[in-house]
């Protein structure tokens, strides 16, 4: 099986001189495609910098690092918006939805961004929608919908199209703990059926029992699975 | 998901080896970027519906406050040249040296009009006289009007825009042709109404419609009343007006009229016109102060939409760190801010436009007239959108230090 992401010897650096700061302190991951992976760690742990370097936000300072073949060190900033569009679907904390634009619109927005007609766009945002259940609130706007309608939302919006890797950032986050579990479950379901790899960076240990796998970041480094689980990570 | 299935548009894991989503090769090009990124820029303007009327009112503001100080300016500097640009028949104005504006200054002899009939191509040359009389009120009081003395029977810088009585009613005894407008304020002036101007009795034979320059209001009397009236001596002129004959080249004769007569200033109408306009424009306040506060005009509205756009952005950081996460770059955000400055620029342009003209239409009478001229009007639209677009560069310079990871802080 081919991996979906390589990690070799990754480091993060912000700063310089000595001010400098390294959140990332030489990562070396493997993720096969199609795993359900959860990165958990304590905050400033430097997990949100590895989410970002798998992002393509953010570049590493060293080490080698791959998506799905595609080496990401070295690339120039500008490189880095396509490599978003053509791999990752995002799922946000607090699910970032556009404001100004109903479910549809910001569903069907990534996939016009990829060169969708915007027929095929829209017709792929419904699909998508349908499929997280919220058939109904295609022309509704983000804000009148609740938090767990609006995190479906968000979920529809990472993997229309089909990316091949789905990063989501605190999916639960600021949802209660059915809701936060549903939509868990949900995008689960959803990567398994249609391939995506997902990474999902979370707190939430009602959720740990879906993942694939569960990586532990600590002081920017992998570490081994903790003994007992402090839930106030 | 058996429906998606059917439609080819989402493919499930089959029963078989699992089916890996793979990476998408298609992206957008230039025309669909600028569509999509256009939608969301006018959508998320006209979500923030505060901030749009905020914006807008601040266009509005610049394009009314920049095109009434213009439209006025081109008032005043309308009233200076009006009766020079009136007078269409007057092809050569000869002026005492140093005029720069429509105002007598040393009088001209018998020997200017004498020479400037005799110079080949002038058809003809009549006197003009003006000063200012004092035309007495039944109050008791006194109101100064200008009075131009125009010789029967050519009557060459006579009354124009009459609603009452003729050029041919000045040919009666006393007969002077004032100002419409200004009746009530001249002492309820009537049809053959008698007054008393500078001590000489005259009698209103007629009235004229918005001839109101900076100065006193116009009156019209045959030139022999108003050299009576103004104690002008009959060899003493305030201009010497000159028709060319068919054909002659107004610049040659005024070239050769000016030789002839060094003493004098010699020019055509278009020559004075511009004159009195460099004048007022430069050598005076009025220039310098409605130029000031039509710049300050625009410059509000420039600062309004910079400040409000930046704010728009700096208020939606998040939104807009979403965008660059899912793939935008900085040229599509661009984008949308370049078409967000088009629609401030251009809708404020036409809000204001109508709103001006309205302003010009109700405020209009014969003491201020704003004058809107269409080149004005399109100049002001067009700098108001460059404007706005140069605005939003502000928002722009903001958005491109946006690291999209932020979107996970």
């Amino acid at each position: 099986m081919n991996a979906a992401i390589e990690l070799k010897g990754i480091t993060k650096t912000y700063g310089v001189g000595a001010l400098s700061f390294q959140a990332l302190k030489g990562i070396d991951l493997t993720v096969p495609q199609g795993e359900f992976m959860m990165l958990v760690g304590p905050s400033g742990s430097g997990k949100t910098t590895l989410l970002s370097l798998l992002g393509c936000v953010l570049t590493p300072t060293s080490g080698q690092a791959s998506l799905f073949g595609e080496r990401l060190d070295g690339r120039r900033e500008r490189d880095l918006p396509r490599l978003r569009l053509s791999y990752i679907g995002f799922i946000f904390q607090g699910h970032n939805l556009l404001p100004a634009l109903t479910a549809e619109e910001n569903v069907a927005f990534p996939l016009l961004l990829r060169g969708y007609a915007n027929a095929a766009a829209h017709q792929e945002a419904r699909d998508v929608l349908a499929a997280v259940g919220l058939t109904d609130k295609f022309k509704s706007l983000p804000e009148d919908l609740s938090g767990g309608q609006r995190q479906r939302v968000s979920v529809a919006r990472a993997v229309a199209g089909r990316p091949p890797l789905i990063l989501a950032d605190e999916p639960t986050a600021s949802l209660d703990a059915e809701s936060g579990l549903s939509v868990t479950t949900m995008l689960k379901k959803l990567s398994t059926e249609r391939g995506h790899t997902v990474i999902c960076v979370t707190h939430d240990n009602r959720i740990f029992h879906l993942a694939d796998r569960t990586v532990f970041i600590e002081d920017g480094r992998i570490v081994p699975p903790p003994k007992r689980l402090d839930l106030s990570l | 998901m058996a429906t998606e299935v059917a439609a080819g548009r989402i493919a499930l894991a089959p029963s078989g080896p699992r089916a890996f989503a793979q990476p998408l090769s298609g992206h957008a090009g230039f025309g669909k970027r600028w569509r999509a990124m256009s939608a969301i820029g006018v959508r998320m303007m006209f979500h923030d519906r505060l901030k749009l009327l905020g914006t807008l009112f601040g266009v509005v503001f610049a394009v009314v406050l920049s095109n009434f100080q213009m439209g006025t300016f081109l008032s005043l500097l309308g009233k200076n040249v009006m009766f020079v640009e009136a007078n269409t028949d007057i092809d050569l104005w000869v002026t005492p040296p140093g005029t720069r504006q429509f105002q007598g200054g040393k009088p001209l002899g018998d020997a200017v009009l004498n020479r400037a009939r005799a110079t080949r191509g002038v058809a003809w040359a009549e006197p003009l006289v003006l000063q200012t009389a004092q035309l007495q009120l039944p109050n008791g009081g006194r109101e100064p009007v200008s009075l131009v003395g125009t010789r029967a029977p050519r009557f060459v810088g006579g009354p124009w825009n009459l609603v009452k009585g003729d050029s041919r009613s000045l040919e009666a005894p006393d007969a002077v042709i004032f100002e419409d407008a200004e009746r009530e304020k001249l002492g309820g002036l009537n049809l053959g109404s008698v007054r008393e101007l500078s001590g000489h009795k005259v009698q209103v034979a007629g009235f004229t419609w918005g001839l109101l320059p900076f100065a006193p209001a116009y009156a019209f009397a045959e030139q022999g009343l108003a050299r009576e009236i103004l104690k002008v001596p009959a060899d003493q002129h305030t201009f010497v007006t000159v028709g060319l004959e068919p054909g002659a080249d107004p610049l040659a004769v005024r070239d050769e009229l000016q030789r002839l007569l060094p003493e004098v200033l010699v020019m055509t109408r278009q020559q004075y016109l511009g004159e009195i306009r460099h004048y007022i424009i430069t050598g005076t306040q009025i220039g310098f102060s409605f130029g000031t506060s039509t710049l300050f005009g625009l410059i509000v509205g420039l600062v309004t939409v910079a400040l409000s756009m930046f704010s728009s952005v700096v208020d939606n950081m998040r939104q807009f760190g979403t965008l660059k996460a899912i793939g935008a770059t900085n040229f599509d955000l661009a984008r949308l801010l370049f078409v967000q400055s088009l629609v401030y620029g251009v809708v404020g342009s036409l809000l204001g436009l109508g709103f001006v003209t309205w302003i010009a239409q109700v405020s209009r009478n014969p003491n201020l007239t704003v004058i809107l001229p269409w080149w004005l009007l399109a100049i002001t639209a067009g700098l108001m959108v460059v404007m706005c677009v140069v605005a939003s560069g502000l928002a722009l310079m903001r958005l491109r230090r946006l690291e999209p990871a932020m979107v996970f802080r």
